[in-house]
């Protein structure tokens, strides 16, 4: 009986819907290719030995301390990022939601925190290192001579750095919905401010909080650039030992087992994210109604803790940033301090080819990853069909996965015949495509929950097909959801290195991995140079997509009428 | 032979629910004449927005057929069925002007833009909207915009005219104006419609023909005054104006009149209702057990009490002037209430409350209807 069901649906969708059918088919021979066959493959050389599953690979990796350490360095390192990030994510979202410091200042928070997100990875660890690294600024400034930014505190410091914003995005979210007049309930009841803070502002952004932390744990365990810079030999993590155990020792097996163990805990943490969010927070039950009145109850003591930190992050992240431009500009740094423009004259001679590079890949993934993310959004959100969930966790598995696992899948699978594409543009373009193309998929689910079906029915009731449907009447309506989705690629693309660095090639290299090459040959001010014309082309681009955004969303919302209430940007 | 312009039949739709399944249209079947305008009236979740959408095609019939002017549909895509369908929050494109909506479907056609403009012009003057076409839905009135929705979909000339509630966003002085607007025009276009509304005073102006349906089953099918004074089941009684139901028990049984005895030992007896088609879900009267008399408000006549025999005798409960008439509730000896509405005149008596009373009932305007089995 339900086979028989089963089997009618899917021969009438092949008819009723062909052009859904072809899609579908399409996308899962991509999703096969792409995303299941290199995890499998990855899987196969790590307990695959001569044709039967065996647990040798794994046992002969546990079995050397330098890996069991690796492993515990992951874990604490990211634990620490999670907790001290959270912590600061969480003092900035106070400070911009909570409190009547001027908006000057609230903006300045709001704009130093893109810094990092738009920044490559090791931005903060190249600046960390020139302040306080050997030679150090600060260093020499404040007469320490003692002390070594490699290992553990470094890679902490730089981590923190770079992924705090993501925590202070979540958790601002999260206050926004809350509403204020829970506050003033709590201080009209005889609550202290401190009370009130306690048991109310506390508990009820524990949603925020949670998802920052796993947010966070995940994205350190993932990073690979800010402790092959900063970690050193005293302080090794399983991404940098998977890398150095492909690149250094050409140790396939060693390297697929070692990123085995990284993908455990961050499959681990993907899944509770999930499972947290899905978990409809109950603050959103108390945000709609009510007058909204002001926020700023705070106790005066923590404002003013909160202020002063604020302050002084505020001017370390530019004075980081700072560091690098002046990096880029000196003879020697550290030795010579002559201003010159000598190394941006040799990014511009011998790193032109980095940069078209990493721009065609970047605008070649963007566009291709676009597609596809709207097409993957448009089918998950509007369509019925047989293992949909399986298909909405395949498009997203690339994106949880660590980049380096993504990366040693990437050059196991497609090393040999059939599907050999080591070296190549599309291998690059790929791994980009798969990882970040996630936000666009997600942005546009969201968009299309917005957008009442009756406008389509409407476009097929007057006449339209399906495909004329989606073009004039769907596409236009998310394209606010669909440039955010690019925004984010275009970005990553540009920036991201963990997965890329296994598969750049002397044909194809990127800007991210000159840096890299720039500070392991200790050239710093050629790194700076490198790292200040990647962030203005980013930036630039940034401003570009998100004036885009603003554009498109205004252009929408204008002409949303009153009986649109579903619609919305 | 002349063509239908729709013909339904035994059309059921079935949905997946949790581990169940619900029947949300059960075995529809109905004959639509052209140019005829019939209107769906039932209580929400009744089945009569999704035999609508099964009609356009938005959603496919789990059995049955559908045929449109001769040709079978029932699983044609909507884009194929050349139907015009108006929707409740009348989902116009909001990034496209009036004009662009309108010529939506001409252009989805592939028509010349020569007359795409013309036969756009003419939709907008008909529908009474000029100079708004390079407007955008948000800057138009809810009324406006209603207009462009029944613009954009004549503009197409379909074989049927579907609308599934157009009035409900809209205030109560527009929607009647509306009304007899949509029914000019449809008239003067000639064109077929099916029009869904649980508005009841809609359903009865609009229509020529009126569907009542009720959990996915239709109930009666007839003119407003078919379905107001004969109503074919308790139902369609009690939902279409207001109306009393009086149990009794049956004393006598011939043809199709029925005797029962009163409260006060009296007999009554009144026409009974038999259905068009033996339908074992309806009980059958018999002697000695319960019958249920339906009558209106108004056709109730209130009198001073007499005691006795030959009326029925109650106390009122309420008595309430409402200016074009008084509005009893009345007491029955066996706790039912029933209402009556008695028009004013001048010197007419008004009782009070916790008068007793007596009122009559003109046989003609009583009916016994079958009850379904599993009632009360």
């Amino acid at each position: 009986m339900s086979t028989t069901r089963v089997e009618h649906t899917r021969r009438s969708m092949a008819k009723r819907d062909p052009v859904l059918f072809g899609t579908l088919v399409a996308i899962w021979i991509i999703f096969a290719i792409f995303i299941f066959l290199p995890i499998i493959k990855l899987l196969s050389t790590t307990f695959v030995v001569d044709g039967s599953i065996s647990f040798t690979n794994l046992i002969k990796i546990m079995g050397k301390s330098y890996n069991i350490r690796a492993l515990y360095n992951s874990l604490i390192l990211a634990t620490a990022v999670a907790v001290t990030g959270t912590v600061l994510g969480y003092i900035f979202a106070l400070a911009v939601t909570r409190t009547s410091l001027p908006p000057f200042f609230k903006g300045l928070l709001a704009a130093v925190t893109i810094l990092p997100l738009i920044s490559p990875p090791f931005t903060s660890s190249i600046s960390l290192t020139l302040a306080l690294g050997p030679n150090g600024m600060l260093l020499r400034a404040l007469g320490i001579t003692d002390f070594s930014i490699y290992g553990f505190i470094g890679t902490w410091i730089s981590e923190t750095l770079t992924y705090f914003p993501v925590a202070f995005m979540v958790i601002t979210a999260v206050l926004n919905t809350m509403s204020a007049n829970l506050d003033d309930a709590a201080l009209s009841l005889g609550s202290s401010r401190w009370r009130m803070f306690r048991t109310i502002t506390i508990p009820l952004s524990l949603p925020g909080i949670g998802n920052s932390i796993l947010l966070l744990f995940g994205a350190s365990l993932a990073d690979f650039a800010t402790p092959l810079i900063l970690g050193g030999h005293t302080f090794p993590v399983l991404p940098t030992e998977a890398y150095l155990m492909i690149t250094g020792m050409f140790d396939l097996k060693g390297g697929a087992s070692l990123s085995f163990l990284l993908l455990i805990p961050a499959l681990l943490v993907f899944i509770l994210q999930r499972v947290l969010i899905g978990k409809k927070s109950y603050v959103s039950v108390t945000g709609k109604n009510g007058a909204k009145s002001a926020f700023g109850k705070l106790p005066h003591l923590l404002t003013a803790i909160i202020s002063a930190v604020c302050a002084i992050t505020v001017v370390f992240i530019l004075y980081l940033y700072a560091i690098i431009l002046w990096g880029s500009l000196v003879k020697v740094w550290g030795v010579n301090n002559t201003v010159t423009l000598q190394h941006f004259k040799y990014v511009f001679a011998h790193g032109k080819k980095a940069i078209t590079d990493t721009l065609l890949i970047a605008v070649l993934s963007t566009v291709i990853g676009s597609i596809l993310g709207v097409v993957i959004g448009y089918i998950a959100q509007r369509k019925n069909f047989f293992g949909k969930r399986f298909f909405e966790f395949g498009s997203m598995l690339n994106y949880a996965l660590p980049g380096t696992v993504v990366g040693i899948a990437y050059i196991i699978a497609f090393n040999q015949k059939p599907i050999l594409l080591t070296g190549t543009l599309a291998i690059l373009v790929a791994a980009y495509v798969f990882r970040y193309y996630a936000t666009g998929i997600r942005s546009v689910i969201a968009s299309l929950a917005q957008i009442d079906p009756a406008l389509e029915e409407a476009s097929l009731s007057l006449g339209a097909n399906s495909l004329r449907t989606f073009t004039h009447v769907t596409i236009p309506l998310i394209i606010p959801a669909v440039l955010a989705g690019m925004r984010y690629l275009f970005i990553h693309s540009m920036t991201a290195i963990s997965a890329t660095i296994f598969l750049v090639s002397v044909r194809w290299t990127l800007l991210t991995t000159r840096i890299l090459e720039s500070m392991t040959e200790l050239q710093f001010s050629q790194a700076s140079a490198f790292s200040i014309v990647l962030i203005i082309i980013v930036f630039v681009v940034d401003a570009i997509m998100l004036a885009l955004m603003k554009w498109s969303t205004r252009k929408f919302t204008q002409q949303e009428s009153i009986s649109y209430e579903k619609i919305g940007a | 032979m002349k063509k239908l312009a729709l013909d339904l039949n035994d059309v059921t739709k079935t949905f997946q629910k949790d581990d169940g399944y619900i029947t949300a249209v059960d075995k529809v079947s109905l004959q639509v004449e052209e140019g005829e305008m019939v209107t769906f009236l039932g209580p929400s979740g009744c089945g009569k927005t999704t035999t609508l959408r099964m009609v356009a095609g938005f959603e496919l019939p789990t059995s049955g057929s559908i045929t449109i002017r001769g040709s079978d549909m029932t699983n044609t895509p909507v884009n194929k069925r050349k139907i015009g369908f108006v929707f409740q929050n009348y989902a116009l494109f909001p990034h496209m002007s009036v004009y662009n909506n309108v010529a939506y479907g001409l252009k989805a056609r592939g028509e010349k833009d020569k007359d795409i403009r013309d036969k756009v012009r003419d939709a907008l003057v008909m529908v009474g909207l000029v100079d708004t076409e390079n407007r955008y839905p948000s800057q138009l009135s809810g009324g406006e915009q209603q207009r462009v929705a029944l613009a954009r979909v004549i503009v197409m000339e379909p074989n049927l005219l579907l609308m599934d509630e157009p009035l409900s966003n809209l205030d109560a002085k527009l929607r009647i104006h509306m009304r007899t607007e949509i029914r000019r025009l449809q008239k003067k276009l000639g064109i077929t419609c099916l029009y869904v509304t649980h508005d009841q005073s809609e359903a009865l102006s609009m229509a020529d023909r009126i569907v009542v349906m009720n959990k996915g089953k239709v109930e009666q099918v007839g003119t407003a005054f078919e379905i107001y004074s004969n109503p074919q089941s308790l139902f369609v009684a009690d939902f279409i104006g207001q109306a009393n139901i009086i149990h009794l028990k049956v004393t006598s049984l011939a043809e199709d009149v029925i005797g029962v005895q009163t409260h006060n030992g009296g007999v009554f007896s009144a026409r009974c209702i038999i259905p068009d088609h033996i339908d074992s879900s309806v009980e059958s009267y018999e002697v000695g057990k319960d019958a249920a008399l339906v009558i209106r408000p108004e056709s109730l006549t209130v009198i001073p009490y007499k005691g006795g025999e030959e009326t029925f005798n109650a106390v009122v409960s309420s008595s309430v002037f409402v200016g074009s008439h008084v509005e009893y509730e009345l007491t029955l000896p066996n706790n039912e209430m029933i209402k009556a509405f008695i028009p004013y005149t001048n010197n007419m008596q008004i009782f009070k409350e916790e008068e007793q009373v007596s009122f009559m009932i003109d046989p003609v305007n009583a009916l016994f209807l079958p009850r379904k089995k599993n009632k009360p």
